[in-house]
């Protein structure tokens, strides 16, 4: 049972609670804590919550963008500067849960959910981590895949805004709103010459972690970007999915549905 | 296990309340503040029963430790409710039978007011995607986005003879 909730008012007071109480929850915008804890948990009994400790906030200068962990995804979406992320976000839950939920903790969402977590691996994007001592750097992708130690807060998340025209994203999903996703889509491709020069694309859904199609991008790169090209690289997406079965569809049909979302969202219908 | 005592502006008045750890925002406005028009569904941020307004936004009070919003300003449908009559929003789905049994409407009205207080002139699909989070499993829906459009002309027309 619940006996303690410490609403930390700085980032250094979010971490000496953190030392204090190890076997606390760390709380951002309660969308995944507080449904554990109003089912009933004995998981923790002290809840240390990020909304007063100065994390939120998104700073745009030099084509960089830097966002507060605690900024809700709401206020992502509003961002002029950042307006093509927007349908991404659209796609994630309602707006109700989106003035909740938060860019840092939807970073260790599960699978199937986590989209926005998709969209920063395909801008290259890098967290911040605090650990007591000097805040250390890692990419999106990887934190993803092994989360954070003990006693770690992710404070903010930084990456290039790409040239207008070069993020791509598509979410398949079984109903038009608020709907987890079958499989989605986000990329950067930068052209040269008709030839594809930057590529990453990274998939959420088909995967216990959002990855990268690193198998679909050494095929695109350096290619001729067109329908038929898309269409040869995003046949060997298998290789980088190890999808799986849940209410919204089977591993099977998630494997044989990637390729045409990842051509769906790189050059359309 | 320590109490706190938390301030809120509720429904426009200052309110204290001393609340054990966890209580959420949905419990300390029916248990202990007695606004029980916000309805307790899910508890798990399913169902949007218990949508309020938080500073403006809406935010489904279950999922809200009310410790981590001490001086904040919440909304509910009793403070949407004028002292006489009915508001805009409470009108058009009175009178377009946007509801049934009525457990979701006060959670389906605040959604509709958080709408209308960002874009005063929704499109169906604007409407849609903003009760997206709220269930209602008598209606089928198109009566109460019917009345989301309804209200939104009704919101505005209310403005403009205010403004005359």
């Amino acid at each position: 049972m619940l006996q303690t909730v410490i609403v930390p008012g700085s980032l250094a007071l979010a971490q000496e609670a953190l030392a204090r109480h190890p076997g606390a929850a760390l709380m951002a915008g309660g969308t995944v804590v507080m449904p554990v804890l109003n089912y009933g948990t004995d998981s923790f009994d002290t809840l240390v919550s990020l909304r007063k400790a100065g994390l939120s906030g998104i700073f745009i200068s030099d084509g960089k963008a830097s966002i507060g962990a605690a900024t809700s995804l709401s206020e992502l979406q509003e961002r002029s500067e950042l307006a093509f992320l927007a349908h991404a976000i659209n796609t994630i839950a309602s707006p109700t849960i989106r003035n909740m939920a938060t860019v840092g903790g939807n970073l260790f969402v599960e699978q199937p959910y986590g989209d926005l977590a998709v969209c920063l691996i395909a801008l290259g994007a890098t967290a911040a981590v605090a650990d007591g001592g000097a805040a250390r750097f890692e990419p999106v992708e990887t934190l993803v895949r092994h989360g954070v130690a003990k006693g770690e807060i992710v404070t903010k998340i930084s990456f290039t805004l790409p040239a207008p025209g070069t993020f791509k994203f598509t979410k398949a999903t079984r109903r038009a709103f608020n709907s987890a996703a079958i499989v989605t889509v986000a990329a950067v491709i930068g052209l040269e010459d008709g030839k594809v020069a930057e590529c990453r694309i990274a998939l959420g859904g088909v995967g216990r972690h959002p990855v990268r199609a690193k198998s679909v991008e050494e095929k695109l790169l350096g290619q001729t970007f067109d329908r038929a090209g898309v269409m040869a690289a995003a046949e060997v997406a298998g290789d980088d999915i190890e999808p799986f079965d849940d209410a919204y569809a089977s591993a099977w049909y998630r494997r044989r549905v990637t390729p045409v979302h990842i051509r769906r969202a790189l050059v359309g219908e | 296990m320590k109490h706190a005592v938390v301030s809120l502006t509720v429904n426009g008045a200052e309110r204290q309340m001393l609340v054990a750890p966890g209580t959420t925002l949905l419990d300390a406005l029916r248990e202990n503040q007695g606004l029980t028009g916000t309805r307790r569904g899910c508890e798990q941020g399913a169902c949007g029963s218990c949508t309020v307004l938080l500073d403006g936004r809406t935010v489904m009070s279950c999922m809200v430790p009310v410790e981590t919003i001490d001086e904040a300003r919440v909304d509910t449908i009793e403070g949407l409710t004028p002292p006489q009559g009915l508001h805009p929003i409470q009108e058009a789905f009175l009178e377009g039978f946007a509801t049934q049994c009525g457990f979701c409407t006060s959670g389906m009205i605040m959604a509709t007011a958080g709408l209308l207080a960002k874009n005063p002139d929704p499109t169906r699909e604007d409407a849609v995607r903003a009760i997206s989070g709220n269930v209602c499993r008598c209606t089928g829906y198109e009566a109460i986005i019917d009345a989301v459009l309804d209200a939104a002309r009704r919101v505005s027309a209310a403005g403009s003879a205010r403004a005359a």
